[in-house]
């Protein structure tokens, strides 16, 4: 029993962390239709940001871990999204990988190719005694950080004036610009607060495997899509609930498994999506489109 | 063939014989020079196969796919495994089936069976794959090249785990790398052109449209992608034979965009791209890797080893391609058709004296009393009532119009009668066959054609192709479509622009080509939705002058919503009206016209003025 719940809380934190990475990308996606690959990276840079500053305080770290994840974001959605905004969906892809592939490869060029060690704060890699449970302070504070972050872009999408424009752009892109919404500022919020979101990832993951390195963003992101698909496009809630699905699935499955199977748990993991789509091709939560233009 | 082909013979040559010159140059130069220099020519060779295969699957579906590299590490292991000596593979490989572990193939029989393998796993996976929507699908194969990487990475005892394989013999040499990377051309060259090639390159330019004239989408797209998959086999196999070593690691996410970014460069849409792209990328790969190294600049400047240069410099030039030339080095375009060349190419202008061709369609004008018949059609999109309870009937051979204010329903009505929407309650009857619940792609094969009020152009394709994927949608063979267009733009007086760009046309030609290419698939019934909108005056007495003949000349039946009572009154014989979801009255246009339900209901709008003929 004790095993379970404990099994469960470490599902759920796991959940957590890929429903922040998720909800990152379908922000981004619902507000600019634009599915961007160098998510990844907007999680690996501010956990460099961690390695770098290093010997400051922790709460002067994460900050600018923080400001480091909204900068690149902002900055990548400028230079390199908004020229192609009107491009069809494979040339926006294409183009977020290409900005992908260059910020991984400045880092490796002026950090290093292989992967560093980052201290994490002593109280972090503790556990604490709720019960009959141990639980460790990280996955509390990944539970608790998942649940604030989750719930104030609820508040700010549905009580906010800027989050009103962001679902009016999201629903109808053009009506929302003829209606008066200034289209490149809410794409730019959109793009920041998923920079934020990132980097509060970034920072949980650092804090979990103590290091980071060029393509530490790589299985996030992808882990991140497909709880997108998974949720159905378009959708943030979806996005929340494929992310915590592949989460517990994939932690209970690296409990549960088979000690043979445990190896091929990510096969298993990757291939559920495939299983959802053949029978829900719209995903969980996605309505089914495609006759709106007839 | 001919001037009325697809393209004109010569410009078919020019378009073939261009990529093979570039190959057989770059395997001339690989052949001439150091052993290191082939074998980085080698590989680029093996790497334009892969990106051959791309070509196939993203160029012609315009769908992105990051899973064919997943089909070339399944080539390049089992021609590895296959290749191998059973001493070193017991070694590697200790659990693998004796059958694989023990031979010792030579290259070609190795290379063949990678293909068919990673063919036939490409046809198993795309199945369930390509059933994904086209926003899923890059996402749905990027998961399974990660299922490929973990199973290979982890499978120790049969792929030799994470550390790969070694001692494969190395039997790929330029030569034999530029011969199947010519094979690939011709194959991606013969897919492009082929009946299936333009049904897929047809979905590519509009998904709905291509419903409308038959085309099964997932079906051409899991051709392409088991085309794709073999081809990216072959080059995966004959890539581990070059290098002689294989990791989990040599066909991943790097290769992945390296492949992609080639692709993307060169110009998605032409096999020409693909050949361009893949050449021009390697090349600058190649610099960039070697001042990575650490190399000096014309002997003046020394740079150090930057490692990740070359990766920021494939970066850079995939972020400017897709600012400044999103359609890629080639425009999208093959040999045949570009600027200069294309002028000089030009089919010759087809002469009028021409015997009609064969009549689209085989079936006779009249062939069953039937009709197309709505009964009791009721349906309501979220508590909104659409339709309620309308009744239509559109005997074979008659033209009947359908009128009514913004929001009458008129559209939704064609789109139950061609299968777009299903009603909550009615039925449709083709010839007295219930087809309620038939797709579009199977009422058209039935006979039923539609055009779409936004037009819904090919655009990328070009007039001749737009019109002949028509007939092909509904499963006519390649040459016998292009006779059927030609003949159906003849009619329709579109000849003169059949080699130019489908999206370029003035919206006249715009309307007209809609109409062509649904009059291609052969319909008896023919629901055209709003086809006098955009144009004047001039423009309309010419359409109601080419409908008219239409009806004659091809036999079919015509459902013809428009808001020009003019073109209406002209054409029809009986006339429906619907107002609010239900039908007002049907008749002659001149009961409807003296109809009070009528006149009331148009009171105030532009009908009320009545025909001004």
């Amino acid at each position: 029993m004790t095993d379970l719940a404990q099994s469960l809380i470490d599902a759920l934190a796991l959940g957590g962390l890929y429903a922040l990475i998720a909800v990152g990308i379908a922000l981004t996606y619902t507000v600019m239709g634009m599915m961007n690959f160098a998510q990844g990276e907007f999680i690996m840079l501010p956990a460099y940001a961690l390695f770098v500053l290093a010997g400051l305080p922790f709460a002067v770290a994460v900050s600018a871990a923080l400001a480091t994840g909204i900068a690149i974001a902002v900055l990548a959605e400028r230079v390199a999204f908004r020229p192609v905004r009107n491009a069809d969906l494979a040339a926006q892809l294409v183009t977020s990988l290409a900005v992908a592939t260059i910020l991984q490869s400045v880092v490796s060029a002026t950090v290093d190719v292989r992967s560093q060690s980052v201290a994490t704060p002593v109280l972090l890699s503790e556990s604490s005694q709720i019960g009959a449970l141990s639980i460790p302070n990280l996955e509390i504070l990944t539970l608790a950080l998942t649940v604030i972050v989750l719930g104030g872009l609820g508040w700010l999408l549905y009580r906010t004036r800027v989050g009103l424009e962001m679902r009016a752009a999201a629903e109808n892109f053009e009506m929302a610009r003829l209606l008066g919404v200034r289209a490149d500022r809410v794409i730019m919020v959109a793009f920041a607060i998923s920079g934020a979101l990132a980097a509060i990832a970034g920072v949980l993951i650092v804090m979990q495997t103590g290091q980071v390195s060029p393509t530490m963003g790589l299985t996030p992101v992808l882990v991140g899509f497909i709880a997108v698909v998974i949720g159905g496009f378009g959708r943030i809630l979806g996005a929340v609930i494929g992310g915590l699905v592949l989460g517990v699935l994939s932690s209970l499955l690296g409990t549960y498994l088979p000690d043979g199977l445990v190896p091929f748990r990510d096969a298993i993991v990757f291939s559920l999506p495939v299983a959802i789509l053949i029978v829900r091709p719209q995903g969980l939560l996605g309505a089914a489109t495609g006759e709106a233009r007839i | 063939m001919t001037g009325r082909g697809l393209r004109s013979p010569a410009s078919a040559v020019v378009s073939s014989v261009v990529p093979l010159l570039l190959v057989a140059l770059a395997t001339a130069v690989g052949a001439s020079g150091t052993p290191s220099l082939e074998g980085t020519v080698t590989l680029m060779l093996c790497n334009l196969i892969i990106v051959l295969g791309l070509q196939v699957f993203i160029g012609n579906s315009g769908v992105y796919s990051f899973g064919q590299l997943g089909f070339a590490a399944v080539g390049g292991y089992l021609a590895a495994l296959l290749t191998i000596s059973a001493a070193f593979t017991a070694l590697q490989a200790p659990d693998l089936p004796k059958l694989i572990a023990d031979a010792q193939l030579d290259p070609l029989p190795s290379t063949l069976i990678a293909a068919a393998a990673s063919g036939l796993l490409a046809a198993v996976v795309g199945l369930p794959l390509m059933r994904t929507s086209t926003l899923a699908i890059p996402i749905s194969t990027f998961a399974f090249l990660i299922v490929v990487y973990n199973v290979l990475a982890n499978w120790d005892p049969v792929t030799g785990g994470s550390s790969g394989l070694v001692s494969i013999p190395r039997t790929t040499d330029v030569t034999s790398a530029g011969f199947w990377a010519g094979a690939a051309i011709v194959v991606a060259l013969a897919f492009k052109w082929s009946a299936s090639g333009y049904r897929l390159q047809a979905t590519r330019e509009d998904e709905v449209a291509a419903r409308s004239i038959g085309i099964g989408l997932m079906r051409e797209r899991l051709l392409a992608f088991t085309i794709s998959g073999t081809l990216c086999g072959v080059g995966g196999a004959l890539a581990v034979h070059q290098s002689g070593v294989l990791s989990p690691t040599t066909f991943y996410f790097a290769a992945s965009v390296t492949t992609v970014t080639m692709l993307v460069v060169g110009g998605a849409r032409s096999v020409l791209g693909a050949v361009v792209g893949t050449l021009a990328v390697a090349t600058i790969n190649e610099l960039l890797r070697n001042v990575e190294e650490g190399a000096s600049v014309l002997g003046l400047f020394s740079i150090g080893e930057t490692p990740g240069l070359a990766a920021i410099g494939l970066g850079l030039i995939l972020l400017m391609t897709m600012i400044a030339l999103p359609e890629g080095l080639s425009r999208g375009r093959e040999a045949g058709e570009l600027g200069p060349i294309r002028r000089r190419l030009r089919p010759r202008a087809p002469s009028a004296s021409r015997p009609a061709a064969d009549q689209p369609g085989s079936r006779p004008a009249h062939e069953s009393a039937g009709g197309l018949r709505a009964e009791g059609v009721s349906l309501a999109f979220s508590g909104l009532h659409v339709l309620r309870e309308v009744e239509l009937e559109l005997p074979p051979g008659e033209a009947l119009g359908l009128i009514g204010p913004n929001g009458a329903g008129k559209t939704t009505l064609v789109n139950v009668l061609s299968g777009f929407q299903d009603p909550d309650s009615g039925s449709v009857f083709l010839d007295e066959l219930d087809v309620t619940t038939w797709s579009p792609a199977r009422l058209v094969r039935a006979g039923l054609g539609r055009t779409f009020q936004a037009g819904l152009p090919f655009a990328g394709l070009t007039v001749m192709e737009s019109v002949a994927v028509g007939a092909m949608g509904v499963g006519v063979g390649r040459r016998r479509a292009v006779k059927i267009a030609a003949d159906v733009l003849e009619r329709l007086g579109l000849s003169g622009q059949a080699q130019s760009p489908a999206g370029l046309q003035p919206p006249g030609n715009q309307r007209l080509l809609g109409i062509a290419r649904a009059l291609a698939t052969g319909p008896r019934y023919l629901l055209l939705d709003e086809p006098a909108a955009g144009l004047d005056d001039e423009e309309c007495r010419e359409l109601v002058a080419i409908l008219r003949k239409a009806i004659q000349d091809f036999g079919c039946a015509i459902l013809l919503i428009e808001h020009d009572m003019n073109v209406v009154m002209d054409l029809c014989s009986r006339v429906q009206v619907l107002d609010d979801g239900e039908t007002v009255v049907v008749g002659t246009p001149e009961e409807v016209q003296a109809h009070p339900a009528v006149v009331e209901a148009y009171l105030g709008t532009s009908y009320a003025a009545g025909p001004h003929a």
